[in-house]
């Protein structure tokens, strides 16, 4: 781990192939992402976020281009990112446990320790009254916090998330926000947030990249300032200068 | 006093009167449901019995419900008929588990490869539309006229459709459970075993539920074609000597044997399952 950066993105470009066409989804995007920091990327539907999210997570390979995980290529999923989806993807048929468990065996990891761990952080969430309940009896709220020990577990040292909160109702994705970054910053980890929430990418970022057009390239990056960074998802929102910011950016992402 | 053991009866786990006569009211329609499905048997049975006694049916021709308790009691008495349900029943068995067991190793192989897949696309679409009973000729010749050829005929019947919706239910596994996977590193194989496996079991069971069905079909065709013991041989046994209570009698018994199969089935869903919500 001799690399300063966690990810470094470097002139990453890709094109889906299908039988009928090709579709540029991503042009020559370049970023870095600092150890324990946390980038949003927003922009309009279709700009390539997600994408360049699976890229990042090693779930296919890019058409050109390099990422840099720590200074070392991605060649496919590693396991030091963990990758949560807007589903919770939660197994019907698997307890809560051994979904949260379900990562570590997939790596062979599942070592006393490690369960224990993911217990003791499914306690930090509240939950360890759930233990034994299958998902069909838990809430989405519920649900989803589960997805996060699940990605948790495994010990990550960069969390890429793909709109996590977005099929959650107000107050459990407040609760859920303020979770996150607590966990976060607690283990101190890197995260890349794909959003389409400019407020929840100005209230949880540290920086938030713009991408737009089609294909996606990168518009602008946007610095959040340390007035905002330093309050908690909740409490940013009610800050001065979390307006300014966010009709700012609205008029990026908007732009056509 | 009679009648309110009756409404007491009825009434039973109510919170408040307004539940009270909710659940009163939902008891009664379900016992008169039971009372009439009762009547309309033993109406059916009874007329039956009184049309052949006065002559109207030809006892001959069309049996009754006495003449066919008669020969289950005679039947039951020498064992035999015990022999021909357990050979059947065995047969019958065998074959829709084997068949779909066979199907399911089936599907997975060709989830395994796509290439394989493809090349067989044609072959399974043929050997699906194909009326399987018309091979009994073929199984004869090959294995002969007995259990051999019998049990083949329940898995050849109930194979190839088995193969066809177990691959179209792994196919259709919700493709974010695969990124998930995927995500942790996980190999094809890794995939298969946590994932599609367990995610298409209830379609494994719907699967099964089809073929006790079908593996009837074929065990029962395959017992007319060939065979010396089963409940098919005492119906075309019965049909050639014109015996129509033993046809009858094996009719009934076919009945109560596959929905006791097809009951237990549901009953082995309904535990495997239960944990699973509707998606």
């Amino acid at each position: 781990m001799t690399s300063p950066y966690a990810i470094q993105v470097i002139n990453l470009t890709h094109t889906y192939i299908s039988k009928k066409e090709e579709i540029v989804a991503l042009k020559s995007v370049s970023f870095d992402v600092s150890p324990s920091e946390f980038v949003a990327l927003v922009g309009s539907s279709g700009c390539g976020k997600s994408t360049l999210l699976s890229l990042i997570a090693g779930i296919f390979p890019s058409t050109h281009g390099k990422i840099l995980l720590y200074g070392q290529e991605v060649r496919g999923p590693t396991p030091l990112t963990g990758y949560m989806l807007q589903k919770d993807g939660l197994l019907e048929w698997r307890t809560v446990e051994q979904n949260l468990t379900l990562g570590l065996e997939i790596q062979r990891q599942a070592t006393r320790e490690k369960i224990a761990h993911a217990r003791f952080l499914l306690g930090q969430m509240g939950l360890s009254h759930v233990l034994h309940h299958f998902p069909s009896q838990l809430s989405g709220g519920m649900r989803q916090r589960v997805a996060l020990v699940r990605t948790l577990a495994v010990q990550p040292e960069i969390l890429l998330l793909d709109e996590p909160f977005s099929a959650l109702d107000i107050q459990n994705k407040l609760h859920l926000e303020e979770l996150l970054i607590q966990v976060l910053r607690e283990h101190k980890k890197t995260a890349v947030l794909v959003t389409h929430d400019l407020e929840e990418a100005i209230a949880m970022a540290d920086r938030i990249i713009v991408l737009g057009g089609q294909p996606g390239e990168i518009r602008r990056t946007l610095e959040v300032p340390d007035e905002i960074r330093s309050l908690s998802p909740l409490k940013a929102r009610g800050h001065a200068l979390f307006r300014p910011l966010f009709e700012e950016l609205w008029r990026e992402v908007e732009r056509p | 006093m009679n009648r309110s053991i009756w409404v007491h009866w009825l009434e039973r786990g109510a919170t408040s009167e307004t539940h009270a006569a909710y659940l009163r009211k939902l008891r009664i329609r379900q016992v008169m449901i039971w009372l009439v499905r009762i009547s309309l048997l033993i109406g059916l049975l009874g007329g039956w019995e009184w049309a052949t006694r006065t002559g109207w049916l030809d006892p001959f021709l069309f049996s009754s419900p006495s003449l066919i308790w008669n020969q289950a009691v005679q039947l039951a008495g020498s064992g035999e008929l015990f022999y021909h349900i357990q050979t059947t029943t065995v047969e019958t068995i065998l074959g829709f588990l084997l068949g779909t067991a066979s199907g399911i190793s089936l599907a997975t192989l060709i989830w395994a490869s796509p290439f394989l897949s493809r090349v067989l696309d044609p072959y399974l679409v043929v050997l699906n539309s194909m009326p399987k009973v018309a091979l009994g000729p073929l199984f004869i010749v090959a294995m002969g006229t007995g259990f051999g050829s019998v049990l083949a005929m329940g898995i050849a019947i109930t194979i190839i459709i088995t193969t066809l919706v177990i691959h179209s239910s792994f196919q259709s596994v919700d493709k974010s459970y695969l990124i998930l996977a995927r995500s942790f590193g996980a190999t094809r194989s890794q995939i298969f075993r946590t994932i599609i496996f367990p995610a298409c079991i209830p379609d494994m069971i719907a699967a099964l539920k089809v073929n006790v069905g079908l593996a009837w079909v074929g065990v029962i065709v395959g017992e007319f074609l060939v065979s010396k013991a089963g409940l098919g041989y005492l119906i075309i046994y019965g049909f050639q000597v014109f015996n129509l209570n033993l046809v009858m009698l094996s009719l009934v018994v076919v009945a109560l044997i596959a929905t006791i199969m097809y009951q237990l089935i549901s009953w082995l869903e309904h535990r495997l399952l239960r944990h699973r919500s509707v998606t």
